[in-house]
């Protein structure tokens, strides 16, 4: 068990560490390879990078940051648009139903729109509408617990386990009809466990009220709570992720906690263009942002807001499919749970 | 003392040319966003996040935070001049601030709105300066059921705002309860009365549903009118508050300060809440309760001095916690973020500069603010003269234009053009849309706190009384409801 989850995290950092090498190491000068891409009529006026989260949030400040990138390597002007609404059902309907299929829209999205396709969109649209040009990064989902109060000393496991011994006198934060809550789910069908499951609309809204003192375990992303982490007010206790996280390396991961390998919720931030855009355009777009993302600086920027890169889909050669495993496997997820049928 | 050093340091960031300029432009900018109806704080500011990057940190966050409160400044000019509200904290303002203008008072009441806007901004910063790492511990305790409580006194509080019937009154409340009910359900995440709508499904916008009831409607109401051309403009009398209006508003402007402070702080607070609920309290407490709605000036230097220190208090948690309590102090910390910078408890002591350049560059531009606002002042009330004829057609644009800029969704138009007219209809028939406003702005609100504080107790609804600050609260609650009945029933029909 430990011996296999070191050598994956080697794996993992070596992966990491190839995908960060400036192309520039690799042989071709990368501007010069974007502009051989670069289709003669295109573009003409701004590219649209489509948020449907608001602004000042974790999808939009990765968007920005990827945007300032592109615009430095494509020398294109790129304008970050929030569409909001709807939790992002607005947005994600927009991009698959309205947006023109000229180049002139990208999208920076999450794989929160699996969920709104799956679930919500009532057959109006797929997620195979929205093709992805570009893997950006991935935050896993995080528990942190208290430093103070009776729970203050224990493990994630000794948690679960008080959680089964007295259950409903542990409150957990959520965020109802996401991942938050799924992985709650899953925790408690399999040790038996219950939580008093206190409702927020975000994170962060639930990182402040485990500081607070007004829920016991709290559940997150690293650049919500690094700052009460740095201050010694909240300490991780679990990630949601195959591999434990280079940033928090004590923290283990809940499939080594538990035994399982199905503990896996983060959220996946990747670009797509709406179906049916001009193969020459898409290329392009595609170059750009992939070119963006092997800047060593924007690749900092990343890391300082806590996230991390997926091996498997940073090093991808066929994106499309393999964000569409981890797609099906969360509508199997959901099949299983009767939340579709 | 520690916080004068500090202080000190933060005006030796601030007073360099190229940062005292950005707190200018701030200013500036915040004062037209805020007297252009619909476009509003929240949509200026993600329109100029992306201008922040080339500046340095400090400069960018003082012109962004300079935006925010300009904006509060800037937003009581329409209201009283027009009755349409610049942004959504000025919704109130609209009473007996175009009361005023319409006695020929419009200039009174802008002095008293920019005069009432600099003393509680001043007195936020001044707050803010020496106890912002005191509030903020104290504020990240207030959980659930103290937000529910504050929530039931706010509610409480609208009850006396109803002027006219009551029962018209609290079917208001009771349509705004309502119409806030739409969209996604914040405890198990189901959609309600979205008649599988993907644009219900995020409820209603508040923006389009504010200058849909006030501009719209106040647009429709005077094309019937067909106001010929300059009404107003004959009869302004005195550009400046009188004595009598001093004294008539040094108290509401200080409660407002006070209040709109601590809803600043409250996760979901803000201006809008906060200059909502300091009306109300104007005029629970106001010996004569009867001149509100007539053109009171308590009315105007309440709420919009309780708008700007919500601002100042808003700002604390977000300074020195990392935690952001309504959508424009969350985008704040985006730019903080974007610019490389983690806010969180360690913010204060690891970037002093940022954290002190800001508050000192707050105590700048108030008053940079105060001699934009009041020579504004006269030019403003020229406003008046312009036919309406070529006035109403640019504030339609406007309140288009600002409210698509919220979330570039064209649903939102067809929401504002439907609550214009539904707000012409209940004019008409002499219902009051501020109710309505308070309640769809506190439901949200409300029902979430109670919800999470059933569902983080074992036992059910007794943690609302167990907890000190909770039971307080809705003690006092409890208190203000008795004392209105036995008041209606010493004076029969006296609250009609």
């Amino acid at each position: 068990m430990k011996h296999s989850t070191l050598a994956r995290l080697i794996v993992a950092c070596a992966v990491v560490a190839a995908a960060v090498t400036p192309v520039a190491a690799q042989g071709a000068d990368p501007k010069a390879e974007l502009a051989r891409l670069k289709p003669k009529d295109f573009p003409t006026q701004p590219i649209e990078f489509t948020v449907v989260y608001p602004a000042g949030g974790g999808m939009d400040v990765a968007a920005r940051l990827l945007a300032k990138y592109v615009e430095k390597w494509s020398g294109d002007r790129i304008i970050v648009n929030n569409r909001t609404g709807g939790a992002g059902m607005v947005g994600h309907a927009y991009l698959a139903t309205q947006a023109k299929p000229d180049g002139y829209t990208v999208g920076a999205l999450a794989n929160l729109v699996w969920g709104d396709a799956m679930l919500r969109a009532q057959g109006r649209w797929a997620y195979t509408d929205l093709e992805p040009i570009a893997y950006v990064n991935s935050d896993a989902l995080i528990w942190v617990g208290p430093t103070e109060g009776p729970y203050k000393g224990m493990s994630v496991k000794d948690i679960v386990q008080a959680a089964k011994d007295k259950p409903g006198t542990i409150r957990i934060a959520t965020v109802p009809g996401s991942m938050w809550e799924y992985l709650v789910d899953q925790i408690e069908a399999n040790s038996g466990a219950k939580f008093l499951r206190v409702p927020f609309q975000g994170g962060g809204a639930g990182i402040t009220a485990l500081v607070g003192g007004n829920v016991d375990v709290a559940q997150g992303f690293y650049s919500e709570f690094r700052g009460h982490l740095e201050a010694g007010k909240v300490r991780p206790l679990a990630v949601a992720s195959a591999a434990r996280m280079d940033f928090l390396k004590d923290m283990p991961t809940f499939n080594e906690t538990f035994g399982g390998s199905d503990y896996l919720w983060q959220v996946i931030r990747y670009a797509i263009v709406p179906k049916g855009t001009p193969a020459d355009r898409k290329a392009y777009l595609a170059a750009a942002v992939q070119i963006a993302m092997k800047d060593p600086e924007l690749v900092a920027e990343y890391e300082k807001t806590g996230a991390y890169f997926d091996p498997k889909l940073a090093g991808s050669k066929d994106l499309a499919h393999d964000l569409g495993e981890y797609a099906e496997r969360e509508r199997e997820f959901y099949r299983k749970t009767g939340r579709l049928k | 003392m520690h916080e004068l050093e500090g202080l000190m340091a933060g005006f030796g960031v601030i007073l360099t040319a190229q940062n005292l300029y950005l707190c200018f432009l701030g200013s500036l900018i915040g004062t037209l966003v805020g007297v252009l109806p619909g476009v509003g704080p929240l949509a200026a500011l993600a329109l100029l996040l992306p201008v922040t990057f080339t500046l340095s940190p400090v400069g960018g966050m003082v012109m962004l935070a300079s935006i925010f409160y300009g904006a509060m400044y800037g937003g009581s000019t329409t209201s009283i001049l027009l009755n349409i509200p610049g942004e959504a904290a000025s919704v109130v303002t609209c009473i007996d601030g175009h009361q005023m203008a319409r006695q020929g008072r419009a200039g009174a009441a802008l002095g008293i709105a920019a005069i009432g806007s600099f003393i509680a901004g001043t007195l936020g910063v001044i707050v803010m300066t020496f106890f912002a790492p005191l509030i903020a511990a104290a504020a990240i305790r207030f959980g659930p059921p103290e937000n529910f409580a504050l929530m039931v006194l706010g509610l409480v509080c609208t009850l006396f705002m109803i002027s006219g019937s009551t029962v018209k009154g609290v079917l208001m409340v009771a349509l705004g309860f309502l119409t806030a009910a739409v969209g996604i359900d914040v405890v198990n995440g189901h959609e309600r009365f979205t008649f599988g709508s993907v644009n219900l499904s995020g409820g209603i916008e508040l923006l389009a549903v504010v200058i849909g009831l006030f501009g719209v409607t106040e647009v429709l109401a005077n094309v019937e009118e067909m106001v010929q051309s300059t009404v107003l403009a004959e009869r302004i009398r005195g550009l400046w508050p009188t004595l009598a209006d001093w004294r008539d508003s040094w108290r509401a402007m200080l409660r407002g300060s006070g209040l709109g402070f601590v809803l600043g702080l409250v996760p979901g607070g803000g201006p809008v809440t906060a200059s909502f609920m300091s009306y109300a309290v104007e005029r629970r407490i106001s010996a004569h309760p009867e001149r509100f709605g007539k053109g009171a000036i308590e009315g105007v230097a309440g709420p919009e001095a309780a708008n700007n220190a919500a601002v100042a208090g808003s700002l604390i948690p977000v300074l020195s916690l990392g935690i952001p309590s309504n959508p424009v102090t969350a985008l704040l910390l985006g730019a903080l973020v974007i610019q490389g910078i983690q806010p969180g408890p360690l913010f204060v002591a690891q970037r002093p500069d940022l954290f002190w350049g800001i508050v000192a560059s707050m105590y700048v531009g108030n008053v940079f603010l105060l001699m934009l606002n009041l020579p504004l002042v006269g030019l403003w009330a020229q406003l008046l003269r312009i036919p309406y004829r070529v006035l109403f057609p640019i504030v339609l644009l406007l309140s288009i234009v600002g409210t698509y800029s919220a979330n570039k969704n064209v649903f939102d138009l067809w929401v504002m053009l439907g609550f214009g007219i539904a707000g012409y209809v209940l004019r008409k028939l002499d219902y009051d849309l501020a109710p309505f406003v308070i309640a769809f702005v506190l439901a949200p609100l409300l029902e979430q706190s109670l919800r999470q504080s059933l569902a983080m107790s074992p036992d059910g609804a007794v943690i609302l009384i167990q907890r000190p600050v909770a039971a307080l609260l809705l003690a006092v609650s409890a208190a203000i409801v008795v004392l209105m009945f036995r008041r209606t029933a010493r004076i029969p029909g006296g609250d009609q």
